[in-house]
């Protein structure tokens, strides 16, 4: 069954404690040659209280309010679920949509600060049917930014990963100032060897666009304002650069289910 | 009246126009003409309180009794002992509550569409079958996690309301009414976004890089 | 001849162009995805755009109007087998709950739905409701139901935490304690002891920190306990008299019994080659950390239900394997991993004083080793190491370490227990390796050791430690416990034997049902999966369970 990508949408109630229980245990004297059990476990109160710390997390709550709601009575709740054996000549394993990526470094920003996004979101925010109906607006506070940074998220990884990866970098550059007015890009990567030979000078008319041959190292916010300080190394030694938005570049990853089918197959995953 | 009849919007209004306490005085349960009234009138007005409290009233105001028809001198006791408590809190929005006065009245009008509307009544309605019976799923839920759904909506529902509210009055940017209603400009921003995609605001203009928010043409 | 049928898994980008342009070619092709609609557009990453053509944008239209194209969204493949040729596959379609030809996109239902969600057709940029549309090119709607919470999800037996925490809260423990009982024979022992992946996925530590799910399992178990009630089991009333072995009294083979008890059968014999039950939660797991008799009071609740538990008898000794084949219709193998991998060192075989942990524990468990003097040394970074320690410390020895050849951020164990075993005392040595076992008159006095530092990382992600040449030092010691890690012990099968191994000698068997490639034999617990945690050994037993009674039912 699919999950939600981005974990679950919490929303914090007041009376609820947010410190979780903590066991109490016998002192390190009393535990010296014998085997008494050292966790003496919660006490009622203390399990009471943190079981109340469950969200009981639910997505559908199984109201039927939609139900009573819809006048053409399309929604049905007994709709089952439905089993296919089915046979096969072939069979090809594409990466699902779930656009699942490796991990990035906390020091980036991505997670902590909201108006650090990934490229993915990125790409959904510029698409017209996209949550922001194509414009760039920072997710911090719904502003259109006018100074945009887009960062590698693996600037240790080869020239199979960078090049792509660059490429769509741009291509979002060449999008965002294009629909948005006096906006400035700074594109913080390692170049790869292709990129630099075929893609950098058509890269380089990009009007607003600054490419930096460099490594990002760490994503701030600054105490006194909303902005974000990048702090990278380029061509010319370690550098600091405020910003009112900031996207990272992702690796892909397949997502488990779909390298599990490729393992059990046998069969390599083919991707666009 | 059954008590189960008392809707919590009264209880919204009621504080609005200015009194300082509700008090209900209901059977016991088991003597329920209409088996279960009281009971789900308990648990309404526990979802009631929990409103009041998160939106800065006081909780006392909101009281719930139980006594028989028969126990004439308890009635008279609960009554003087609520009239006490109330006169301990004082007059609504003058020190008893976390609000003071002209804002504790905007609140409760919140409170008044989020008790009125038809997410709350209806789900708070599902109490009795959810932990009877089970949800569309079959799924029987506890105490606790029916409280828990609750208690979503209730912060959902009140920040929502607020910013239509607040957009009612005129069109803002999310930063004014992340100042305005002091929530996070982030979360703000987010229920934009969802009422956008429900139809209930649209954007307007661009000013000085933060687009303006305004109430959709047919809800006006 | 017949159209070639192809299955195209996952409708991305490639997936839709694979699967227009094998229709094209005339095949027949079945294109799976698990989310509810097809893809959305995409930036180009292999050639620079212009701004006014920036996205590609599959032709859903024509994949859907395809007439050699069927569609399964929100599908899942499952149970994929290759035979002959052929590829089997089973598609599960989850229900859309929503009947698209009906709806009219009045957005009636998201307006009123109470439940907020993160839209992940946008990323989690979005907000979306428990019904709403996924895609808004086509807006077809959708309910999302999960059919688990996380927590539950990632429990090895799918336990219902979210319902048995609940019933807590309320104060309902009996009932909470029961929910837990539908699933898992042993709550006292489990919620005492295991690393919970549960809390690792628990939604709360987005908020601020995880339920303490499995001390709350605890908890409802000791209710119990301390108000005496004797619980009883239902076992079901239809009753099968087939015969059932199980080697092995762990967790694993205990829970396979319970189940098949449950079901109703009547004829379950538990083989256990030492005098006492539980597996490695007796004789590894020490007493400071779970009771035996806690442990004990679990084990009998299973028996009373009617399960038979042989002890001291070891299969391929006191009855050999090819007799229990004979004389029963079904067998279960949860014999778990109690072979202690050796260090390989010159004079480890020399000298005495020198014992691997699953020994040293287990002699202590039963009661064989009593007390501890001198110097000893723990060599590893799992839990058992911890626990060796842990127990060392206790039996009286004057000084105990633990050496470990990495540092504590890559120790296999739990932090929690290596911070226990630093608060009572233990003394940690990182970067550091045994290079030889010294020893006097047949005796251990000491180990010679080398300094490592770290290179690059390696298969497993953690850096690689690299001896630093010149840098060995001797250390003094009477007892060294290697804890290194535990291998299967397989030599209770015949010499001869058909089983299907993995390279790590443990079964290979199947994932939905447990049994090995020979019928009516099944394994689960650590003799499948190699040295793990007690609660995947009983959602192995679980398994199997299930298996066997199938096996069984369709015989
Ligand atoms: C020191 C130590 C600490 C651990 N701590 C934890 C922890 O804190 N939390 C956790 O979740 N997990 C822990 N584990 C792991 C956990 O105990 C095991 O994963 C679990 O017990 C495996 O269960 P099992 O049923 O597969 O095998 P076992 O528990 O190993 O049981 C196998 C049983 O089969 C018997 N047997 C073997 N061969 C034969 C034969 N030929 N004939 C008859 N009987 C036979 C054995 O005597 C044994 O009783 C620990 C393990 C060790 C070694
Ligand atoms: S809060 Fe944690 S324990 Fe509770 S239901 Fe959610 S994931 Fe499970």
């Amino acid at each position: 069954m699919i999950y939600e990508k981005h974990g679950r949408y919490i929303i914090p109630f007041d009376d609820v404690p947010s410190q979780r229980a903590v066991m109490p245990e016998i002192s390190v004297e009393e535990r010296k040659g014998n085997f008494v059990e050292v966790e003496t476990g919660f006490p009622e109160e203390m399990a009471v209280n943190e079981a109340k710390r469950c969200l009981g997390c639910r997505r559908c709550l199984g109201c039927a309010l939609c139900w009573a709601e819809c006048k053409p009575e399309a929604i049905d709740f007994s709709m089952p679920d439905e089993t296919l054996d089915l046979e096969f000549d072939e069979v090809i394993i594409t990466p699902a949509q779930d656009n699942t990526f490796e991990r990035l470094d906390k020091a980036l920003g991505y997670g902590i600060y909201p108006h650090v996004i990934t490229d993915l979101q990125f790409e959904r925010m510029l698409s017209p049917t996209g949550p922001t109906d194509g414009l760039v607006m920072s997710p911090l506070n719904g502003q259109i930014p006018s100074r945009l940074a887009i960062i590698q998220g693996h600037p240790e990884e080869d020239e199979n990963h960078l090049l792509p990866s660059l490429i769509l970098g741009v291509n979002e550059s060449i999008l965002a100032l294009h629909k948005t007015e006096e906006l400035e890009v700074t594109l913080v990567s390692p170049f790869s060897d292709t990129f630099e030979k075929d893609y950098l000078p058509e890269a380089k008319k990009v009007k607003g666009l600054e490419l930096v041959n460099g490594k990002p190292l760490s994503v701030k916010q600054e105490t006194d304002g909303l902005g974000l300080l990048l702090t990278y190394t380029g061509t010319d030694g370690e550098k600091q650069q405020e910003f009112d938005m900031i996207v990272v570049l992702t690796k892909p990853k397949l997502s488990s289910d779909i390298s599990n089918l490729s393992k059990k197959l046998n069969q390599e995953v083919v991707s666009a | 009246m059954c008590t189960g009849r008392i809707d919590p919007v009264w209880v919204a209004r009621a504080l609005k126009r200015g009194l300082d306490g509700f008090l209900i005085v209901g059977c016991y349960f088991g003597d329920c003409h209409y088996i279960s009234g009281n009971v789900q009138a308990k648990a309404k007005m526990d979802m009631t309180r929990r409103l009041l409290e998160h939106i800065g009233v006081n909780g006392k105001r909101l009281s719930f009794q139980q006594c028989s028809s028969g126990e004439g001198a308890r009635f008279a006791e609960l009554v003087n002992e609520f009239d006490q408590q109330i006169r301990e809190i004082g007059p609504i929005g003058e020190g008893g509550d976390q609000l003071g006065k002209p804002e504790i009245f905007e609140k409760l009008q919140i409170a008044e569409a989020v008790l009125g509307g038809e997410k709350m009544r209806w789900v708070i309605g599902k109490r009795t079958p959810f932990m009877e019976s089970g949800n569309m799923y079959g799924e029987i839920f506890t105490e606790h996690e029916f409280r828990r759904a609750i208690d979503m909506i209730i912060v959902e529902e009140t920040e929502t309301q607020a910013i239509l509210h607040s957009l009612n009055k005129g069109a803002k940017s999310v930063e004014q009414l992340s100042q305005e209603l002091e929530i996070p400009s982030e979360r703000v921003f987010r229920y934009i976004r969802a009422l956008k995609r429900k139809g209930f605001v649209e954007m307007g203009q661009i000013i000085e890089r933060n687009p303006i928010y305004q109430l959709a043409s047919q809800e006006v | 001849m017949e159209n070639k049928k192809t299955l195209v898994v996952g409708a991305g980008p490639a997936g839709v162009r694979l699967a227009l342009e094998r229709a094209e070619a005339g095949e027949q092709v079945t294109l799976v995805e698990k989310f509810p609609s097809l893809g959305a557009e995409r930036i180009p990453r292999n050639r620079l755009i212009n701004a006014e053509q920036a996205f590609d944008s599959p032709d859903l239209e024509k994949v859907r109007d395809h007439k050699n194209i069927t569609i399964f969204p929100y599908s899942e493949v499952k149970r994929v087998t290759k035979e002959n040729g052929k590829i089997k596959a089973r598609v599960i379609k989850h229900s859309l709950r929503v009947d698209n030809t009906k709806c009219n996109d009045c957005k009636a239902c998201i307006r009123v739905c109470p439940v907020n969600m993160f839209d992940d057709f946008n990323e989690g940029l979005g907000f979306r409701t428990a019904v709403d549309y996924f895609n808004p090119i086509n807006a077809e709607y959708n309910i999302f139901k999960e059919d688990m919470p996380v927590c539950q999800r990632t429990c090895p037996v799918n336990l219902d935490i979210r319902g048995y925490v609940g019933l807590i809260a309320d104060g309902k423990y009996a009932e909470s304690l029961a929910r837990i009982r539908e699933r898992l024979p042993f709550p006292a022992s489990i919620g005492r002891v295991c690393p919970h992946p549960c809390e690792t996925a628990c939604n709360r530590q987005y908020l601020d920190e995880p339920i303490s799910i499995c001390f709350l399992k605890r908890f409802v178990a000791d209710v119990e306990i301390e108000a005496g009630i004797e619980p009883t089991y239902e076992t079901a009333e239809k009753k099968y008299p087939e015969k059932i072995a199980i080697i092995g009294a762990g967790p694993s083979g205990l829970t396979c019994a319970h189940d098949l008890a449950k079901m109703g059968y009547e004829n379950i014999k538990v083989f256990e080659a030492l005098p006492v039950p539980g597996g490695y939660l007796w004789v590894g797991i020490p007493e400071y950390r779970l009771p035996k008799k806690i442990l004990q009071r679990e084990v009998d609740l299973i028996a009373k239900m009617g399960v038979e538990i042989q002890y001291n008898v070891r299969i391929g000794k006191d009855i050999s394997f090819e007799e229990l084949r004979n004389q029963y219709d079904a067998i279960f193998i949860g014999a778990g991993c109690h072979r202690g991998l050796k260090l390989r060192v010159p004079g480890e075989d020399e000298y005495e004083g020198i014992i691997d942990c699953v020994t040293f524990l287990r002699e202590q468990a039963l009661g064989i080793r009593k007390e501890g003097k001198g110097k000893l040394i723990v060599i590893g970074g799992g839990n058992a190491a911890i626990d060796s320690a842990r127990v060392g410390w206790r039996m009286g020895y004057d000084e105990v370490y633990i050496l470990y050849r990495r540092t504590r951020k890559e120790m296999p164990a739990n932090p929690w227990e290596v911070d226990a075993a630093e608060h009572e005392g233990v003394k940690l040595q990182f970067l550091a390796a045994p290079v030889e076992i010294l020893g006097e008159n047949g005796k251990v006095v000491g180990m010679k050791c080398i300094k490592m530092e770290l290179g690059e990382p390696d298969a497993s992600g953690r850096r690689r430690p690299v001896p630093i040449e010149g840098s060995e030092y001797v250390i003094e010691a009477e007892t060294i416990v290697p804890a290194i890690s535990q291998g299967t012990d397989l030599s209770f099968l015949p010499e001869e034997h058909d089983f299907k191994l993995t390279r790590w000698n443990t079964f290979d068997i199947d994932e939905e049902t447990g049994a090995t490639n020979i019928p009516g034999v099944f394994a689960g617990g650590d003799v499948v999966s190699g040295p793990n945690i007690a609660i995947r050994a009983i959602a192995g037993g679980k398994r199997a369970a299930l298996g066997i009674h199938e096996y069984l039912r369709s015989k």
